[in-house]
Protein backbone atom coordinates (compact mmCIF):
# COMPACT_ATOMS: atom_id res chain seq x y z
CA UNK A 1 0.00 0.00 0.00
CA UNK A 2 2.83 2.30 0.81
CA UNK A 3 4.14 1.50 -2.68
CA UNK A 4 1.31 2.73 -4.16
CA UNK A 5 1.14 6.24 -2.58
CA UNK A 6 4.60 6.87 -3.04
CA UNK A 7 4.50 6.11 -6.37
CA UNK A 8 1.11 8.29 -6.97
CA UNK A 9 3.20 10.93 -5.32
CA UNK A 10 6.49 10.42 -7.49
CA UNK A 11 4.51 9.78 -10.57
CA UNK A 12 5.84 12.86 -12.46
CA UNK A 13 9.50 11.28 -11.90
CA UNK A 14 7.97 8.00 -12.98
CA UNK A 15 6.69 9.58 -15.99
CA UNK A 16 10.01 12.07 -16.90
CA UNK A 17 12.16 8.27 -16.32
CA UNK A 18 9.76 6.36 -18.56
CA UNK A 19 10.01 8.80 -21.66
CA UNK A 20 13.80 8.99 -20.87
CA UNK A 21 13.97 5.61 -21.03
CA UNK A 22 12.11 5.22 -24.21
CA UNK A 23 13.75 8.38 -25.95
CA UNK A 24 17.36 8.25 -24.12
CA UNK A 25 18.12 4.16 -25.83
CA UNK A 26 18.48 5.37 -29.53
CA UNK A 27 18.70 9.25 -28.61
CA UNK A 28 21.59 10.64 -31.29
CA UNK A 29 20.84 7.83 -33.70
CA UNK A 30 19.25 8.85 -37.32
CA UNK A 31 16.40 6.53 -36.84
CA UNK A 32 16.20 7.38 -32.97
CA UNK A 33 13.19 5.34 -31.73
CA UNK A 34 12.39 3.76 -34.36
CA UNK A 35 14.97 1.22 -33.92
CA UNK A 36 13.18 -0.39 -31.27
CA UNK A 37 10.78 -1.55 -33.89
CA UNK A 38 13.48 -2.32 -36.72
CA UNK A 39 15.66 -4.42 -34.62
CA UNK A 40 13.09 -7.26 -33.70
CA UNK A 41 12.56 -7.23 -37.42
CA UNK A 42 16.08 -7.34 -38.59
CA UNK A 43 16.03 -10.41 -35.98
CA UNK A 44 13.24 -12.05 -37.65
CA UNK A 45 14.55 -11.34 -41.23
CA UNK A 46 17.83 -13.60 -39.98
CA UNK A 47 16.27 -16.44 -38.70
CA UNK A 48 13.67 -16.26 -41.64
CA UNK A 49 16.35 -16.99 -43.96
CA UNK A 50 18.76 -19.20 -42.26
CA UNK A 51 16.30 -21.10 -40.28
CA UNK A 52 14.53 -23.21 -43.16
CA UNK A 53 18.19 -24.63 -44.17
CA UNK A 54 18.80 -26.08 -40.29
CA UNK A 55 15.72 -26.81 -39.83
CA UNK A 56 13.65 -29.59 -42.00
CA UNK A 57 10.75 -28.55 -41.59
CA UNK A 58 9.49 -24.74 -40.07
CA UNK A 59 6.23 -23.77 -38.46
CA UNK A 60 3.18 -22.49 -40.97
CA UNK A 61 3.20 -19.04 -41.69
CA UNK A 62 6.50 -18.77 -40.79
CA UNK A 63 7.46 -15.07 -40.53
CA UNK A 64 3.96 -14.75 -38.72
CA UNK A 65 5.00 -17.33 -36.18
CA UNK A 66 9.05 -15.90 -35.64
CA UNK A 67 7.02 -11.84 -35.69
CA UNK A 68 4.98 -13.15 -32.36
CA UNK A 69 7.34 -14.81 -30.83
CA UNK A 70 10.51 -12.37 -31.01
CA UNK A 71 8.58 -9.13 -30.28
CA UNK A 72 7.61 -10.28 -26.72
CA UNK A 73 11.05 -12.06 -25.69
CA UNK A 74 12.45 -8.44 -27.13
CA UNK A 75 10.04 -7.00 -24.38
CA UNK A 76 11.75 -9.06 -21.85
CA UNK A 77 15.39 -9.40 -23.09
CA UNK A 78 15.29 -5.62 -23.09
CA UNK A 79 13.76 -5.10 -19.92
CA UNK A 80 16.12 -7.09 -17.95
CA UNK A 81 19.39 -6.04 -19.87
CA UNK A 82 18.65 -2.19 -18.56
CA UNK A 83 17.17 -3.01 -16.03
CA UNK A 84 19.74 -5.25 -14.04
CA UNK A 85 22.15 -2.03 -14.57
CA UNK A 86 19.11 0.57 -13.61
CA UNK A 87 20.50 0.79 -10.23
CA UNK A 88 24.00 0.91 -10.81
CA UNK A 89 24.20 3.60 -13.66
CA UNK A 90 22.04 6.03 -11.46
CA UNK A 91 24.69 5.68 -8.32
CA UNK A 92 24.83 9.48 -8.70
CA UNK A 93 21.54 10.56 -8.02
CA UNK A 94 20.82 7.50 -5.55
CA UNK A 95 24.11 9.06 -3.00
CA UNK A 96 22.46 12.71 -3.41
CA UNK A 97 19.20 12.07 -3.23
CA UNK A 98 15.55 10.00 -1.68
CA UNK A 99 12.96 9.15 -3.92
CA UNK A 100 11.28 5.81 -3.87
CA UNK A 101 13.95 3.56 -5.21
CA UNK A 102 11.41 1.41 -6.95
CA UNK A 103 11.20 4.41 -9.74
CA UNK A 104 14.18 2.88 -10.80
CA UNK A 105 13.45 -0.93 -12.41
CA UNK A 106 10.14 0.02 -12.66
CA UNK A 107 10.51 2.53 -15.09
CA UNK A 108 12.39 0.21 -17.23
CA UNK A 109 9.45 -2.20 -17.23
CA UNK A 110 6.92 0.33 -17.68
CA UNK A 111 8.83 2.15 -20.54
CA UNK A 112 9.08 -1.90 -22.12
CA UNK A 113 5.58 -2.53 -21.85
CA UNK A 114 4.81 1.12 -23.81
CA UNK A 115 7.23 -0.31 -26.59
CA UNK A 116 5.84 -3.61 -26.63
CA UNK A 117 2.06 -2.47 -26.79
CA UNK A 118 4.00 0.28 -29.93
CA UNK A 119 5.19 -2.77 -31.51
CA UNK A 120 2.11 -4.87 -31.20
CA UNK A 121 1.02 -2.63 -34.29
CA UNK A 122 3.86 -4.63 -36.12
CA UNK A 123 2.41 -7.55 -34.94
CA UNK A 124 -1.20 -7.00 -36.46
CA UNK A 125 0.33 -5.80 -39.80
CA UNK A 126 2.43 -8.91 -39.94
CA UNK A 127 -1.19 -11.16 -38.96
CA UNK A 128 -3.52 -9.32 -41.61
CA UNK A 129 -0.71 -9.54 -44.48
CA UNK A 130 0.35 -12.50 -43.54
CA UNK A 131 -2.09 -15.00 -44.57
CA UNK A 132 -3.46 -16.39 -40.78
CA UNK A 133 -6.53 -14.96 -41.44
CA UNK A 134 -8.46 -11.68 -40.66
CA UNK A 135 -8.12 -10.86 -36.92
CA UNK A 136 -10.28 -11.93 -34.11
CA UNK A 137 -11.85 -10.71 -31.05
CA UNK A 138 -9.19 -12.63 -28.85
CA UNK A 139 -6.95 -9.91 -29.84
CA UNK A 140 -8.49 -7.49 -26.70
CA UNK A 141 -6.96 -9.79 -24.09
CA UNK A 142 -3.53 -9.51 -25.68
CA UNK A 143 -2.89 -6.17 -22.96
CA UNK A 144 -3.80 -8.51 -19.58
CA UNK A 145 -1.49 -11.21 -20.69
CA UNK A 146 1.34 -8.10 -21.52
CA UNK A 147 0.84 -6.96 -18.43
CA UNK A 148 0.98 -10.12 -16.76
CA UNK A 149 4.80 -10.52 -17.93
CA UNK A 150 4.98 -6.40 -17.10
CA UNK A 151 4.47 -8.19 -13.59
CA UNK A 152 6.42 -11.22 -13.89
CA UNK A 153 9.71 -9.36 -15.54
CA UNK A 154 9.18 -6.86 -12.99
CA UNK A 155 9.81 -8.68 -10.21
CA UNK A 156 12.72 -10.13 -12.06
CA UNK A 157 14.46 -6.93 -12.47
CA UNK A 158 13.51 -6.23 -8.78
CA UNK A 159 15.94 -8.48 -7.64
CA UNK A 160 18.63 -8.56 -9.84
CA UNK A 161 19.16 -5.26 -9.94
CA UNK A 162 19.49 -4.95 -6.10
CA UNK A 163 21.64 -8.40 -6.48
CA UNK A 164 23.91 -6.26 -9.13
CA UNK A 165 25.08 -4.05 -7.02
CA UNK A 166 26.47 -6.10 -4.10
CA UNK A 167 27.36 -9.00 -6.88
CA UNK A 168 28.67 -7.35 -9.92
CA UNK A 169 28.91 -11.04 -11.67
CA UNK A 170 24.87 -10.95 -11.48
CA UNK A 171 24.93 -9.37 -14.77
CA UNK A 172 27.18 -11.87 -16.67
CA UNK A 173 25.71 -15.04 -14.81
CA UNK A 174 21.92 -13.96 -15.54
CA UNK A 175 23.27 -12.82 -19.45
CA UNK A 176 23.85 -16.36 -19.77
CA UNK A 177 20.79 -18.08 -18.63
CA UNK A 178 19.09 -15.75 -20.50
CA UNK A 179 21.06 -17.07 -23.57
CA UNK A 180 19.84 -20.49 -22.26
CA UNK A 181 16.51 -19.41 -21.90
CA UNK A 182 16.08 -18.14 -26.10
CA UNK A 183 16.41 -21.85 -26.42
CA UNK A 184 14.33 -23.19 -23.90
CA UNK A 185 11.21 -21.01 -25.46
CA UNK A 186 9.86 -21.96 -28.17
CA UNK A 187 10.35 -18.77 -30.24
CA UNK A 188 11.81 -20.12 -33.46
CA UNK A 189 10.14 -23.77 -33.69
CA UNK A 190 7.02 -25.51 -32.31
CA UNK A 191 7.08 -27.01 -28.70
CA UNK A 192 6.27 -30.46 -30.55
CA UNK A 193 9.41 -30.87 -32.27
CA UNK A 194 10.48 -31.83 -28.95
CA UNK A 195 10.28 -35.53 -27.88
CA UNK A 196 7.25 -35.98 -25.86
CA UNK A 197 9.37 -36.98 -22.76
CA UNK A 198 11.12 -33.82 -21.91
CA UNK A 199 8.87 -31.25 -23.31
CA UNK A 200 7.41 -30.68 -19.97
CA UNK A 201 10.53 -29.22 -19.10
CA UNK A 202 9.67 -26.52 -22.13
CA UNK A 203 6.29 -26.12 -20.07
CA UNK A 204 8.50 -24.86 -16.67
CA UNK A 205 9.18 -21.86 -18.55
CA UNK A 206 6.37 -19.42 -18.15
CA UNK A 207 7.77 -17.08 -21.10
CA UNK A 208 6.82 -20.68 -23.21
CA UNK A 209 3.27 -20.40 -22.09
CA UNK A 210 3.29 -16.69 -22.77
CA UNK A 211 4.50 -16.68 -25.97
CA UNK A 212 2.35 -19.61 -26.84
CA UNK A 213 -0.72 -17.47 -25.92
CA UNK A 214 0.34 -14.55 -27.75
CA UNK A 215 0.52 -17.14 -30.74
CA UNK A 216 -3.39 -18.10 -29.63
CA UNK A 217 -4.57 -15.06 -29.76
CA UNK A 218 -3.09 -13.38 -32.67
CA UNK A 219 -2.42 -16.26 -34.78
CA UNK A 220 -4.80 -19.18 -34.03
CA UNK A 221 -8.02 -17.69 -32.53
CA UNK A 222 -8.37 -19.56 -29.96
CA UNK A 223 -8.20 -19.34 -25.91
CA UNK A 224 -5.15 -20.37 -23.89
CA UNK A 225 -5.38 -23.18 -22.25
CA UNK A 226 -6.69 -22.70 -18.21
CA UNK A 227 -3.75 -24.42 -16.97
CA UNK A 228 -1.70 -22.15 -18.65
CA UNK A 229 -2.99 -19.01 -17.53
CA UNK A 230 -3.13 -20.15 -13.76
CA UNK A 231 0.31 -21.82 -14.17
CA UNK A 232 1.04 -18.12 -15.58
CA UNK A 233 -0.29 -16.30 -12.75
CA UNK A 234 1.02 -18.25 -10.11
CA UNK A 235 4.18 -18.09 -11.00
CA UNK A 236 3.99 -13.92 -11.51
CA UNK A 237 3.41 -13.35 -7.97
CA UNK A 238 5.92 -15.41 -6.75
CA UNK A 239 8.68 -14.11 -8.94
CA UNK A 240 7.35 -10.32 -8.36
CA UNK A 241 6.27 -11.15 -4.18
CA UNK A 242 9.92 -12.58 -3.61
CA UNK A 243 11.69 -10.30 -5.68
CA UNK A 244 10.23 -7.43 -4.84
CA UNK A 245 11.29 -8.35 -1.02
CA UNK A 246 14.97 -9.18 -1.96
CA UNK A 247 14.87 -5.12 -3.56
CA UNK A 248 13.28 -3.79 -0.05
CA UNK A 249 15.99 -5.86 2.04
CA UNK A 250 18.53 -4.75 0.08
CA UNK A 251 17.75 -1.06 -0.87
CA UNK A 252 18.67 0.61 2.20
CA UNK A 253 22.46 -0.46 1.90
CA UNK A 254 22.64 1.48 -2.22
CA UNK A 255 23.98 4.88 -1.24
CA UNK A 256 26.74 2.36 0.66
CA UNK A 257 27.54 0.16 -1.62
CA UNK A 258 26.99 1.75 -5.55
CA UNK B 1 4.92 18.15 18.20
CA UNK B 2 8.50 16.84 16.56
CA UNK B 3 9.38 16.89 13.05
CA UNK B 4 11.96 14.70 13.52
CA UNK B 5 12.86 12.03 16.31
CA UNK B 6 16.05 10.29 16.64
CA UNK B 7 16.15 7.39 19.52
CA UNK B 8 19.38 5.82 20.25
CA UNK B 9 21.02 5.60 16.45
CA UNK B 10 24.03 4.57 15.56
CA UNK B 11 25.61 4.20 12.64
CA UNK B 12 28.55 2.24 11.50
CA UNK B 13 30.43 2.58 7.80
CA UNK B 14 32.27 -0.58 7.00
CA UNK B 15 36.05 0.01 5.81
CA UNK B 16 36.78 -2.92 3.80
CA UNK B 17 40.25 -3.32 2.51
CA UNK B 18 40.65 -4.56 -1.27
CA UNK B 19 36.80 -4.80 -0.83
CA UNK B 20 35.50 -7.83 -3.13
CA UNK B 21 32.86 -6.80 -5.49
CA UNK B 22 33.05 -10.18 -7.66
CA UNK B 23 32.02 -13.50 -7.04
CA UNK B 24 35.10 -14.98 -7.82
CA UNK B 25 36.72 -12.41 -5.39
CA UNK B 26 34.11 -13.17 -2.42
CA UNK B 27 35.02 -16.33 -3.05
CA UNK B 28 38.36 -16.89 -2.83
CA UNK B 29 39.34 -13.53 -0.09
CA UNK B 30 35.95 -14.51 1.78
CA UNK B 31 38.50 -14.88 4.96
CA UNK B 32 41.51 -13.01 4.26
CA UNK B 33 39.24 -9.83 3.83
CA UNK B 34 39.13 -7.26 6.48
CA UNK B 35 36.04 -5.62 7.44
CA UNK B 36 36.85 -2.79 10.04
CA UNK B 37 34.07 -1.29 11.31
CA UNK B 38 33.75 2.93 12.05
CA UNK B 39 31.39 4.17 14.01
CA UNK B 40 30.56 7.48 12.71
CA UNK B 41 27.24 8.31 14.93
CA UNK B 42 26.78 6.74 18.86
CA UNK B 43 24.00 6.44 20.13
CA UNK B 44 22.71 9.73 19.51
CA UNK B 45 19.23 10.76 20.65
CA UNK B 46 17.33 14.04 19.00
CA UNK B 47 13.91 15.89 19.05
CA UNK B 48 13.92 18.67 16.30
CA UNK B 49 10.44 20.09 17.19
CA UNK B 50 8.13 21.67 14.36
CA UNK B 51 9.08 25.44 13.42
CA UNK B 52 12.91 24.89 15.29
CA UNK B 53 15.64 26.35 12.90
CA UNK B 54 18.59 23.99 14.15
CA UNK B 55 22.38 24.29 12.91
CA UNK B 56 24.62 21.21 13.32
CA UNK B 57 28.13 22.52 13.82
CA UNK B 58 31.15 19.98 14.41
CA UNK B 59 34.61 19.93 12.65
CA UNK B 60 34.92 18.05 9.29
CA UNK B 61 34.77 14.24 9.89
CA UNK B 62 32.29 14.38 12.97
CA UNK B 63 29.15 13.11 11.58
CA UNK B 64 27.21 16.02 10.38
CA UNK B 65 26.72 15.41 7.12
CA UNK B 66 25.93 11.68 7.66
CA UNK B 67 23.01 12.54 10.17
CA UNK B 68 21.89 14.96 7.38
CA UNK B 69 22.03 11.59 5.34
CA UNK B 70 20.06 9.57 7.49
CA UNK B 71 17.21 12.09 7.99
CA UNK B 72 16.77 12.05 4.55
CA UNK B 73 16.61 8.65 4.16
CA UNK B 74 19.58 8.09 1.45
CA UNK B 75 21.02 6.27 4.45
CA UNK B 76 19.88 3.99 7.29
CA UNK B 77 20.99 3.62 10.69
CA UNK B 78 22.25 0.26 11.89
CA UNK B 79 20.41 0.41 15.23
CA UNK B 80 17.98 2.63 16.46
CA UNK B 81 15.03 4.58 14.54
CA UNK B 82 14.91 7.70 13.06
CA UNK B 83 11.62 9.14 12.51
CA UNK B 84 10.13 12.35 10.48
CA UNK B 85 7.16 13.82 10.53
CA UNK B 86 6.20 15.71 7.16
CA UNK B 87 7.37 16.67 3.56
CA UNK B 88 11.00 16.89 3.22
CA UNK B 89 13.36 18.70 1.28
CA UNK B 90 16.70 17.96 1.50
CA UNK B 91 19.67 20.21 -0.84
CA UNK B 92 22.93 17.90 0.23
CA UNK B 93 24.37 18.76 -3.01
CA UNK B 94 23.73 21.27 -5.85
CA UNK B 95 22.14 20.20 -8.73
CA UNK B 96 21.82 16.45 -7.85
CA UNK B 97 20.39 14.84 -11.00
CA UNK B 98 20.94 17.70 -13.09
CA UNK B 99 21.12 16.67 -16.90
CA UNK B 100 23.98 18.95 -18.28
CA UNK B 101 22.88 18.45 -22.02
CA UNK B 102 19.29 19.88 -21.07
CA UNK B 103 18.17 23.24 -20.54
CA UNK B 104 17.62 25.35 -17.12
CA UNK B 105 13.85 24.63 -17.74
CA UNK B 106 13.97 21.17 -18.61
CA UNK B 107 15.81 20.72 -15.63
CA UNK B 108 13.33 22.33 -12.82
CA UNK B 109 11.15 19.74 -14.13
CA UNK B 110 13.67 17.02 -13.69
CA UNK B 111 14.47 17.99 -10.34
CA UNK B 112 11.38 19.28 -9.24
CA UNK B 113 9.83 15.97 -9.96
CA UNK B 114 13.02 14.20 -8.25
CA UNK B 115 11.53 15.87 -5.01
CA UNK B 116 7.71 14.57 -5.51
CA UNK B 117 6.23 17.61 -7.20
CA UNK B 118 3.76 17.06 -10.27
CA UNK B 119 3.61 18.66 -13.56
CA UNK B 120 0.89 21.26 -12.06
CA UNK B 121 2.69 21.76 -9.01
CA UNK B 122 5.64 22.61 -11.18
CA UNK B 123 3.61 24.96 -13.50
CA UNK B 124 2.50 26.74 -10.79
CA UNK B 125 5.95 27.74 -9.11
CA UNK B 126 8.30 27.92 -12.14
CA UNK B 127 7.68 31.23 -12.89
CA UNK B 128 8.80 32.14 -8.86
CA UNK B 129 11.57 29.50 -9.76
CA UNK B 130 12.88 31.29 -12.27
CA UNK B 131 12.87 34.66 -11.20
CA UNK B 132 14.43 33.24 -8.08
CA UNK B 133 17.46 32.36 -9.75
CA UNK B 134 17.54 35.55 -11.80
CA UNK B 135 19.13 33.62 -14.96
CA UNK B 136 17.02 35.57 -17.08
CA UNK B 137 17.41 34.52 -20.46
CA UNK B 138 19.75 31.63 -19.78
CA UNK B 139 17.02 29.69 -18.43
CA UNK B 140 16.57 28.46 -21.74
CA UNK B 141 20.08 27.44 -22.35
CA UNK B 142 21.73 23.88 -21.73
CA UNK B 143 22.49 23.72 -18.02
CA UNK B 144 26.05 22.82 -19.08
CA UNK B 145 26.83 26.43 -20.32
CA UNK B 146 26.19 27.33 -16.51
CA UNK B 147 28.81 29.19 -14.55
CA UNK B 148 29.26 27.45 -11.18
CA UNK B 149 27.12 29.95 -9.90
CA UNK B 150 24.45 30.00 -11.71
CA UNK B 151 24.29 26.13 -11.31
CA UNK B 152 23.96 26.87 -7.58
CA UNK B 153 21.46 29.38 -8.14
CA UNK B 154 19.58 27.30 -9.79
CA UNK B 155 19.15 24.04 -7.80
CA UNK B 156 19.08 26.46 -4.31
CA UNK B 157 16.14 28.28 -5.98
CA UNK B 158 14.17 24.87 -7.00
CA UNK B 159 14.42 23.47 -3.65
CA UNK B 160 13.36 26.17 -1.93
CA UNK B 161 10.37 25.94 -3.83
CA UNK B 162 9.85 22.73 -2.94
CA UNK B 163 7.29 23.97 -0.28
CA UNK B 164 8.51 21.27 2.06
CA UNK B 165 7.80 21.09 5.63
CA UNK B 166 11.47 20.19 6.75
CA UNK B 167 14.49 21.60 4.97
CA UNK B 168 17.96 19.49 5.53
CA UNK B 169 20.70 22.01 4.04
CA UNK B 170 24.32 20.92 3.64
CA UNK B 171 26.80 23.87 3.42
CA UNK B 172 25.97 25.17 0.18
CA UNK B 173 25.07 28.96 1.66
CA UNK B 174 28.38 29.69 1.12
CA UNK B 175 28.38 29.64 -2.64
CA UNK B 176 26.82 32.70 -4.77
CA UNK B 177 28.24 36.18 -5.06
CA UNK B 178 27.43 38.37 -1.89
CA UNK B 179 23.87 39.67 -3.22
CA UNK B 180 22.44 36.23 -3.85
CA UNK B 181 23.50 34.88 -0.34
CA UNK B 182 21.63 37.76 1.14
CA UNK B 183 18.81 36.88 -0.51
CA UNK B 184 18.59 32.81 0.30
CA UNK B 185 19.59 34.29 4.01
CA UNK B 186 16.44 36.63 3.62
CA UNK B 187 14.53 33.38 2.27
CA UNK B 188 15.63 31.36 4.79
CA UNK B 189 14.47 34.07 7.73
CA UNK B 190 11.41 34.48 6.16
CA UNK B 191 10.62 30.31 5.91
CA UNK B 192 11.86 30.39 9.67
CA UNK B 193 8.81 32.54 10.38
CA UNK B 194 5.99 30.78 8.39
CA UNK B 195 6.26 27.72 10.95
CA UNK B 196 8.76 25.56 8.80
CA UNK B 197 11.63 23.09 10.37
CA UNK B 198 15.08 24.05 9.02
CA UNK B 199 18.01 21.69 9.46
CA UNK B 200 21.39 22.83 8.74
CA UNK B 201 25.19 22.15 8.24
CA UNK B 202 27.78 24.98 8.39
CA UNK B 203 30.82 26.28 9.23
CA UNK B 204 30.06 29.69 9.20
CA UNK B 205 29.29 30.85 12.80
CA UNK B 206 28.05 33.85 12.52
CA UNK B 207 25.00 32.55 10.37
CA UNK B 208 24.26 29.95 13.54
CA UNK B 209 24.26 33.42 15.33
CA UNK B 210 21.75 35.20 13.23
CA UNK B 211 19.48 32.39 12.00
CA UNK B 212 18.90 29.76 14.02
CA UNK B 213 17.30 29.42 17.46
CA UNK B 214 19.03 26.19 18.42
CA UNK B 215 22.65 24.70 18.11
CA UNK B 216 23.75 21.23 18.12
CA UNK B 217 27.63 20.44 18.55
CA UNK B 218 28.63 17.00 17.08
CA UNK B 219 32.09 15.58 18.29
CA UNK B 220 33.26 12.46 17.21
CA UNK B 221 29.68 11.26 16.52
CA UNK B 222 27.94 12.09 19.68
CA UNK B 223 26.28 15.47 20.77
CA UNK B 224 28.92 17.02 22.55
CA UNK B 225 26.79 19.97 23.32
CA UNK B 226 22.79 21.02 22.24
CA UNK B 227 21.77 24.53 23.08
CA UNK B 228 21.02 28.33 21.91
CA UNK B 229 23.85 29.19 19.13
CA UNK B 230 25.54 31.71 21.43
CA UNK B 231 26.44 29.36 23.89
CA UNK B 232 27.14 26.42 21.88
CA UNK B 233 28.81 28.40 19.59
CA UNK B 234 30.93 30.66 22.21
CA UNK B 235 31.94 26.84 23.89
CA UNK B 236 32.52 25.52 20.40
CA UNK B 237 35.36 28.57 19.71
CA UNK B 238 36.76 27.76 22.85
CA UNK B 239 37.57 24.55 22.67
CA UNK B 240 38.74 24.92 18.40
CA UNK B 241 41.29 27.46 19.63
Amino acid sequence: MRLFKDLYQYRELLKTNVKKEIRGKYKGSFLGVLWSFINPLLQVLVYAIVFPFIMRSSPDHFIVYLVIGIIPWNFFITCMNQGMITVRMNAGIIKKVYFPREILPLSVTLSGLVNFFISCIVIILFCIFGGVGPLSWHVILVPIFAFIQFLFTSGLVFAFSAINIYIKDTEYIIQFFINLLFYATPILYEATLLPERIRWVLYLNPLTHLIETYRDLFMYHTLPSLTSVGYLIFITLIVLFIGYAIFKKLEKGFAEEV
Amino acid sequence: MNAIEIRNMYKDFKLVYDKPTTLKERICFWKTTKVQKRQVLKNINLDIKKGETVALIGTNGSGKSTLLKLMTKILYPNKGTLETHGKLTSLLELGAGFHPDFTGRENIYFNAAIFGLTRQEIDKRIDEIIEFSELGDFIDNPVRTYSSGMYMRLAFSIAINVDAEILLIDEILAVGDQHFQDKCFAKLKEMKKSEKTIVIVTHSLGQVRELCNRAIWIYNGEVRMDGTPNEVVDEYLKVCQ
